[in-house]
């Protein structure tokens, strides 16, 4: 059964269109706003005057600033420390950065307000558990990153080359390993923005306003308004995810970490944010 | 990856030697300890709180509660599960048909946009997906006109985009590019050799389907069911945003209990749900590790 030429553009066309649809049916919805066949910006200059956005977004900002910086600091020297000193636990590591997968967004709610409910307010109380939670939401993603880039190169020999020439670990971290690893640190803080930047559940049950909270009160005075920033949204998150997915197939050649997690074109890569990965922490 | 052998020997070694200093393991307190505080004591809180009594001694009111049929809960996680379901094995099949069109096309440029394409809308979902969705086949939605123009309203049909028919259509669309990236693989190494060498066997196209397509393919696509159903029955957002709580899915029901839009009298409830959707989704998430061990062995 070889699939016919037919079969194969009525499948792919299919798909497209159901892709394509919605952007573009979003981008008449919010042009037009109401007035059949007069598109205008109204809407959109609507969206920029509406009482709440700024603040929204700032929160929204300041949290997924805080999620990409907690998530470096805390996964970079573990990923590299682990490599170089003890190769057996990257299994375990690996298992463990995939736990939050098996926990939903709900539960992890339930018990962060549960367990830490008598913790200083400035902790619960504000924005900042939202980065700390993030965090564990993204990592794994974020590790799987950092992980792919610190395994494309060659620590061990970077490491002795440097020592040998009389550089310190702080040398060595910041003038070596970094800007070699600079590819899976950037694919981790974006894929680490992009998800604190879209998150709903924990941040609308928490009560904070972040940007989807506020948007979807919107949506119920306004909706062209709200789908004029929803499209929007997606249009930034969208050019963030490819532009992470080009540069990572520009530099393949030369190390295989930048993108990984995100696209795999020759399907050699860990193509998804998925569980791929598990089956070697496993055999 | 070059001159594997010989490093490979040699950090081991290196790797022993300083693994003997067992206080050097200080180095992964902090991912542990993060992991412990942010993850492992929020989850086991859930399960520990789930069978306490308002009172705080051990008892299993709350899931008694959640398992009486007197009770709304045990519907919610029967429609929970039935959308979970139902839009991961409607978005397995169209993506496996996708994954097979996708992997006979000779075109690397239209394989590269699908694949970078799938990778960014795997990603994709949430409040503005939703609206998206809203302005597409929603009450006034572009589409919505559109079919009413031409004489069929799908309003007037009995469809809904704010119900559980609304909400496959709209969960399809970040579910089917995941397939798409899961299944990938596995189809594209169905070996041409292998069918060569079937049909050197004298095996039909039917037979080569029937004794090596479908059983390679039956773990891998099992293993991508798990990981569909799991997204979907955490979904959140997109529900939300989308029925404002008309279809009364476990997540939703564990959020307004939390937001104190459900008056109870169980300080607790909301732990016994959310200890059953950790039930489901670590059943799930068993069944996926279970079957992909088993893909691991040939994938290489």
């Amino acid at each position: 059964m070889k699939p016919t030429r037919t079969f194969r553009w009525i499948a792919l066309g299919l798909l497209g269109l159901y892709v394509l649809i919605p952007v573009a049916a979003s981008l008449q919805f919010s042009l037009e706003a109401g007035y059949k066949g007069r598109l205008s910006l109204t809407a959109y200059s609507q969206a920029l005057a509406e009482a709440g956005l700024g603040t929204s977004l700032l929160t929204s900002v300041k949290v997924a600033a805080g999620a990409a910086a907690i998530t470096l600091a805390l996964l970079v020297p573990t990923v590299i420390f682990v490599n170089l000193r003890f190769p057996r636990w990257r299994a375990v590591l690996d298992a463990v950065s995939l736990l939050p997968l098996g926990v939903p967004a709900v539960v992890i709610v339930l018990g962060v307000l549960g367990a830490y409910r008598s913790l200083p307010s400035i902790i619960t109380g504000t924005p900042v558990i939202l980065a700390l939670v993030y965090v564990i939401l993204a990592m794994p993603y974020s590790y799987r990153a950092i992980d792919a880039s610190v395994r494309a190169i060659d620590m061990h020999t970077l490491v002795d080359a440097g020592r040998s020439m009389g550089a310190g670990w702080g040398k060595l971290f910041s003038r070596v390993l970094l800007p070699s690893l600079r590819s899976g640190i950037l694919a981790a803080a974006f894929l680490t923005v992009a998800l604190s930047l879209g998150e709903y559940a924990i941040a609308s049950i928490m009560g904070f306003n972040t940007f989807p909270v506020w948007l979807v009160g919107v949506e119920g005075n306004n909706p062209y308004v709200a789908v004029a920033l929803s499209i929007s949204a997606l249009a930034f998150t969208w050019i963030l995810l490819v532009a992470l997915a080009l540069a990572g197939s520009g530099r393949r050649r030369r190390s295989r970490g930048f993108g990984a997690g995100l696209v795999g074109p020759e399907g050699e890569d860990e193509i998804t944010p998925s569980l791929a990965p598990e089956e070697e922490a496993v055999a | 990856m070059s001159g594997v052998p010989a490093t490979r020997v040699n950090n081991a070694g290196r790797a022993a030697r300083r693994g003997r200093r067992p206080w050097a393991l200080i180095g992964v307190v902090p991912f542990f300890a993060y992991v412990i505080i942010f993850l492992v004591v929020p989850a086991a809180a859930v399960m520990v709180e789930a069978f306490r009594a308002n009172d705080g001694s051990i008892s299993l009111t709350n899931l008694a509660t959640v398992l009486s049929s007197k009770q709304p809960w045990l519907h919610s996680y029967a429609i929970s599960l039935e959308l979970s379901a139902i839009s991961a094995v409607i978005a397995a099949v169209l993506g496996l048909v996708g994954t097979v069109a996708l992997v006979s096309s000779p075109s690397r440029v239209v394989r590269r946009l699908v694949t970078t394409g799938c990778g960014v809308l795997a990603n994709t979902g949430g409040v503005p997906l939703a609206f998206a969705f809203i302005a597409t086949i929603g009450n006034a939605g572009v589409v919505t006109h559109l079919l009413a123009d031409i004489g069929f309203d799908p309003y007037d049909h009995g469809f809904s985009l704010y119900s559980f028919a609304g909400l496959v259509i709209v969960y399809l669309y970040f579910l089917l590019p995941l397939v798409i990236l899961l299944m990938l693989p596995p189809v594209e190494a169905l070996r041409h050799e292998w069918r060569e060498a079937a049909a050197t066997l004298g095996a039909s196209s039917r037979s080569y389907w029937q004794k090596v397509g479908f059983p390679v393919l039956t773990p891998p696509f099992i293993a991508t069911l798990m990981v569909l159903f799991m997204d979907a029955f955490a979904a959140y957002a997109t529900a939300q945003a989308l029925t404002t709580g008309s279809v009364p899915l476990v997540p939703i029901e564990i959020g307004s209990l939390l937001a104190g839009n459900v008056v109870t009298n169980q300080a607790n409830l909301g732990d016994a749900l959310g200890l059953g959707m950790i039930v489901i989704v670590g059943a799930a998430g068993a069944l996926y590790v279970f079957v992909q061990r088993k893909t691991a062995r040939w994938l290489r």
